[in-house]
């Protein structure tokens, strides 16, 4: 089992690695140099011309990337301007002469945050390929972050309670399961978990959470070092039972979880329990609207004929047996047909 | 029983789109064509399954002596495709203000289909840094940059380009100036040969905002980084199959396909001419990332949750597009996300005045009621005066509008029949004291006694039944203050009203729609509004 993951190269990055190369989560794949701010340059001054006669004088274009000491500007006469430092030449005032450059910083890395081996190297992007398995959910929110799997609760529909998360949790990531509040998450990442994924979230708790973090990030109290994985959907929704088993089976994996891209790499990991649209009659299911949105059960048969759902849309629908007790006809855009993992 | 002689002719209509597909088959019946079939499901769920879904309903109700056959009759059937673009063009809009270069530029680019990934204004409170970080971090497929006015060389724009030139990638992306007509060599300078194409500055001053030439050239940018068919892109063939039914019917039709990831507006005039906005992400799901639109979502769906209940249906809704509301609540909420982004796309485009309001799209189109359609019609556009509502339930006009022109009129009118169901008419007022009279209407049926005089209240909305294929003259009395559009030149107007699943709608709640502030207010009234539809509807069925 293994996935591929790319890693995105922004312009001027400079590569240290190549095809065939093992690398580790924290290793550099590559360098950059980020902009630090903005700095200005006294043309005209220093040429010792107006503003428009200097303006004629420049040797570089806006966008041009410059060393310390290229040249900005030179009269033919002996006068020249030279770049203090490092710098992204970004414009020339007309009006007092002046030249606005963007400094450019030390090296930074690019980290993979993953772990695997270089399948490709392009000018734009970096590719991975993983021994692991890949799993991808509908929603998240941070950075990349890896860690040991650790499942926090004990059934799929539980919520993932603050009370769950102490200092064992720390460089985790926690699999919860039908919803975390924004008390928990907080905590969590007080905590220093690295990770948590569910099966669902409250919209408004996540950005409650994402608000504190933007805030928090401002007076630079936090760095970009947490991530979290939504599967199944938005309010209170849980895993899967046989995702859930998964979990349990790989509890203790190295897993690296990249959370604005919805995506959780487990290493050394079975296939994932895959799903399937349009189910048929027979088949395990999971069901994605409200009331049954996260709950599994069994689509014992398929209706011959459209049936209304409760709101009047008349659709082609099944009757599912849910594992909690409930039997209800469910519209078959709804459901997905869970497949148990092969392992 | 059979018959291996029966022969027949068959069709196949197909609007695919990104989250459903539909289906019709139309055969010859007793002579004309008729539409005979119609599936729609989860695209996903494959075109084997769609055409099994087709066979099952003709073999139920199809002709008897082609029983048996119909697997091979549609497999060799003539299929008449539109599908949504199977990819959205990324662009990244650099601009140097956000209220006039960067919102006419975004405003532009969205009219014309593209997915706004990034707007980086010079004014928008990131650092250099920050707007440099960014931008390199943006994946598009190409860049648009604006700003500075027409006879200026504002260095401000050229900082714009000038940021564009430094974080893209050499070769990746072609970049669109619309800034500054002055500044245009000096731009096309900062990139390499071919990389920039110019284009008449949208804000070429500071009254004045045209961004027509913007949106055309990057709507053609748009097919050619996306590398799809034009022809056949339900973008292109809806507002098509709009103007020809303008053209036909001498009428001005404002068509609205809110789908599921991007909504498109067709306003075609009577001269068959049409105007079109394209939103990428103006679909249902799209009114999730949408700022505010929880809130104005809330607001119009009344009882059925709170922010937080609808904020995870908005949610549910972008992660899984196909899947279908099973509640009453979530479908209320779910037609009130559909008025929200026809409000948002109507706005946009300015539509005045129109004949003809056509809703197409699962979320309209497929409504359980009628007059929950005509709802989302009436609220999302506001259609001033006196507008005919119909819907177009069963997704033909896309197909027909990927017809070679000198077969589209043709296709249009032999499916004249099946082409739309007409919701009604509607009568709609502005202005007022709010429960104050808003209008008398008086209407007059052939062989009929006149119903009337109705006084309708501003705030209000009531309905006539007036079924479909029937018409009936109205007399509407404005009252002072009030308004219906037109400019009137008699205290009285006189309108021709068709039927439909609906009747006649007198819709005195204002443009815009004025809602009280209190939530339980708001809710009382929005009820009563939704009682008034389903009321009167239930009676004419």
């Amino acid at each position: 089992m293994s996935a591929v993951h790319r890693v995105r190269l922004p312009a001027g990055a400079t590569v240290l690695v190549e095809v065939g190369h093992a690398v580790e989560p924290a290793e550099t794949l590559a360098t950059r140099r980020a902009a630090q701010g903005g700095a200005s340059v006294a043309i005209a001054t220093r040429l010792r011309r107006s503003p428009e006669r200097a303006a004629e004088m420049l040797t570089v274009v806006p966008g041009t990337e410059v060393e310390a000491g290229d040249r900005l500007a030179d009269d033919g006469r002996g006068h020249v301007v030279t770049a203090p430092a490092a710098a992204i030449f970004l414009a020339y005032d007309h009006g007092d002469g002046r030249a606005l450059l963007a400094p450019l910083g030390d090296a930074e890395p690019i980290l993979g945050h993953v772990r695997g081996e270089i399948s490709a190297v392009e000018p734009d992007a970096i590719e991975i390929r993983i021994a692991g398995a890949l799993l991808t959910g509908v929603g998240g929110y941070g950075s990349a972050v890896h860690g040991p799997l650790s499942v926090a609760v004990d059934d799929p529909l539980d919520e993932l309670r603050a009370g769950a998360i102490d200092v064992g949790s720390s460089g985790r990531i926690l699999v919860g399961g039908s919803r975390a509040s924004a008390e928990t998450l907080t905590r969590a990442r007080a905590m220093g978990v690295a990770g948590i994924v569910l099966g669902g979230i409250l919209d408004k708790e996540l950005r409650d959470f994402e608000a504190t973090q933007s805030r928090r990030r401002e007076v630079g109290g936090i760095g970009d070092d947490f991530a979290i994985l939504v599967l199944e959907g938005y309010g209170k929704v849980g895993l899967d039972v046989d995702l859930f088993g998964w979990f349990a089976r790989h509890d203790g994996h190295m897993a690296s979880l990249f959370g604005s891209d919805a995506r959780l790499y487990v290493y050394g990991a079975d296939p994932p329990p895959a799903r399937r649209v349009f189910p048929r009659a027979g088949d395990r299911v999971i069901a994605h609207r409200r009331p049954y949105a996260g709950v599994g059960g069994r689509l014992v048969r398929v209706l011959e004929t459209l049936h209304a759902t409760p709101a009047g849309i008349p659709a082609r629908s099944g009757l599912v047996r849910f594992d909690d007790g409930r039997s209800a006809v469910v519209p078959l855009a709804n459901l997905e047909a869970t497949e148990p993992s092969p392992g | 029983m059979s018959d291996p002689d029966a022969r027949t002719e068959l069709a196949i209509l197909l609007d695919v789109g990104s989250a459903w597909a539909k289906a019709g088959v139309i055969g010859r019946v007793r002579g004309d064509w008729r539409l005979i079939a119609h599936a729609a499901q989860p695209t996903a769920w494959g075109s084997a399954e769609l055409r099994r879904s087709l066979v099952d309903q003709l073999a139920r109700a199809g002709d008897p002596r082609l029983a048996g056959r119909y697997e091979v009759l549609l497999a060799g059937a003539n299929r008449i495709e539109c599908h949504t673009a199977r990819r959205v063009g990324r662009l990244a809009v650099v601009a140097v203000s956000r209220e006039l270069s960067g919102s006419a530029a975004r405003r532009a680019a969205e009219a014309a289909g593209w997915e706004v990934v990034d707007l980086l204004t010079l004014d928008d409170g990131r650092t250099l840094a920050e707007r440099i970080s960014t931008l390199q971090a943006v994946e598009v497929d190409a860049w648009l940059v604006a700003g500075g006015f027409d006879g200026t060389a504002s260095p401000r724009a050229l900082e714009a380009a000038a940021l564009v030139a430094a974080t893209r990638p050499t070769g990746k992306g072609p970049v669109v100036w619309a800034g500054t007509a002055q500044l245009a060599d000096a731009v096309i300078g900062l990139f390499e040969p071919g990389a920039v194409t110019t284009v008449a500055n949208p804000r070429a001053d500071a009254r004045h905002e045209d961004h027509e030439a913007l949106r055309e050239h990057l709507r053609a940018l748009r097919g050619v980084v996306v590398q799809e068919d034009e022809a056949h892109l339900a973008s292109v063939a809806l507002p098509r199959a709009a103007g020809e039914l303008a053209r036909q019917g001498g009428l001005r039709v404002l068509v609205l396909d809110v789908g599921a990831r991007a909504a498109v507006a067709a306003l075609a005039e009577p001269d068959g001419s049409v105007a079109i906005r394209l939103h990428a992400g103006g679909g249902i799901a799209g009114i999730a990332r949408a700022a505010g639109a929880t809130s104005r979502v809330a607001r119009l769906a009344g009882d059925v949750g709170d922010d937080a209940a609808i904020a995870d249906l908005l949610e549910t809704i972008r992660a899984r597009p196909a899947t279908l509301p099973e509640t009453a609540e979530e479908l209320a909420a779910t037609q009130a996300a559909a008025r929200v982004a026809i409000g948002a796309i109507v706005e946009e485009m300015g539509t005045g005045p129109v004949d003809l309001v056509i809703g197409a799209g699962r979320t309209i189109a497929g409504a359980p009621h009628p007059g929950q359609a005509a709802r989302m019609l009436l609220d999302g556009v506001r259609p001033i005066g006196v507008t005919q509502l119909a819907i177009d339930p069963a997704s033909l006009l896309g197909p027909l509008g990927s017809l070679p022109d000198d077969e589209l009129g043709e296709g249009l009118a032999l499916l004249a029949g099946d082409l739309l169901a007409p919701l009604g008419t509607a009568v709609v007022t502005r202005g007022g004291e709010p429960g104050g009279p808003a209008m008398r209407v008086t209407a007059h049926r052939p062989g009929w006694p006149a119903t009337g005089p109705i006084q309708v209240r501003v705030g209000q909305i009531q309905v006539l039944p007036l079924p479909a294929g029937q018409t009936a003259e109205l007399t509407i009395e404005p009252a002072a203050g009030v308004s219906i559009g037109a400019a009137r030149r008699s205290p009285r107007i006189q309108a021709l009203a068709t039927g439909g699943a609906v009747g006649i709608i007198l819709d005195a709640r204002g443009v815009p729609m004025a809602l009280p502030r209190r939530a339980d207010d708001r809710r009382a009234v929005i009820a009563s509004w939704r009682d008034a539809f389903q009321r009167e509807t239930e009676r004419v069925a």
